[in-house]
């Protein structure tokens, strides 16, 4: 079954009490012959294993790093929305940094 | 004190521009700021930031820092090859072309991880130049970035308050 790693730092990781977490991804639909979850999904589904802490807020105010880019960067890769994962992805939740 | 996360490990990166390290060592200074020399420069701007005793009249006890170290240290490199790429200038001793080269020699960025207690430094800059102006403002300016685009977090501990009720914080721009 495709997986896709999450690594939670920061205020993340005090939210779930976790620091990484590898989540199944949801089934094959008719449409579609592979596993795939967007991005834009992910928030919800990390929320909704973590009911009854601050991830869910967290969420709404971080970026994500899909495999080591970031994501929300223009320059970079596409909307969010459009991004879509298929399995072996490592995906972190960016918090607002504070470096330096 | 929360386990640190598995990705928030040591890394250095060495580029032509320069040297980027993350590490739970404390930072050696004067070996930061000898790793920039050059017989080349006039001039080496260094920045040390220290954990602060105090934030908003409250007592700061000590300050952690993790990172997601391997996405980190591409950030910091991008940016000391950015900072090298702005400050250029004519090199009028090559005809007929006028080529750039890069007003800045060497730079080097040293970010500890881990507990940085007060007084003790978190991040050191160091940046050498020819001449004094580009060394300025290329050490702030590398600072600036790395504030807001590494992937590094702090969370600060004040005294008489729970541990666990730290907060991390998020720079603002000051």
């Amino acid at each position: 079954m495709p997986t896709i790693t999450v690594l939670y730092f920061a205020a993340a990781s005090t939210a779930t009490g976790l620091t990484t977490e590898e989540l199944p991804l949801p089934a094959p639909s008719e449409s579609d012959n592979a596993s795939c979850l967007p991005l834009s999904a992910l928030a919800d589904l990390l929320a909704a294993r973590h009911p009854g802490t601050k991830l869910r807020e967290v969420l709404a105010q971080s970026q994500w790093a899909v495999d080591e880019e970031m994501v929300d960067d223009p320059a970079q890769v596409d909307d969010p929305a459009q991004v879509v994962l298929r399995g072996g992805e490592e995906v972190a939740v960016i918090c607002p940094v504070s470096g330096g | 004190m929360a386990t640190a996360p598995s990705a928030s490990v040591e890394a250095r990166l060495d580029i032509p521009e320069g040297t980027c390290v993350l590490t739970y060592d404390p930072l050696d200074v004067q070996s930061i700021i000898h790793s920039v020399a050059d017989d080349g420069a006039g001039a080496t701007a260094v920045f040390i930031g220290t954990t602060r005793n105090s934030f908003k009249g409250k007592v700061v006890t000590r300050l952690d820092y993790q990172a997601y170290s391997k996405m980190a240290i591409k950030t910091m490199a991008n940016i000391l090859r950015d900072a090298h790429s702005r400050y250029t200038r004519s090199d009028h001793h090559t005809a007929p072309s006028d080529t750039k080269t890069s007003s800045l020699i060497k730079s080097a960025v040293h970010h500890r991880l881990g507990t940085v207690p007060v007084g003790e430094p978190s991040i050191v800059i160091a940046v050498s130049s020819p001449h004094r102006k580009e060394a300025f403002v290329a050490c702030e300016l590398i600072l600036e970035e790395v504030k807001m685009k590494a992937q590094i977090w702090k969370r600060e501990f004040y005294e008489g308050e729970r541990e666990d009720e730290a907060e991390w914080k998020a720079n603002t721009g000051h």
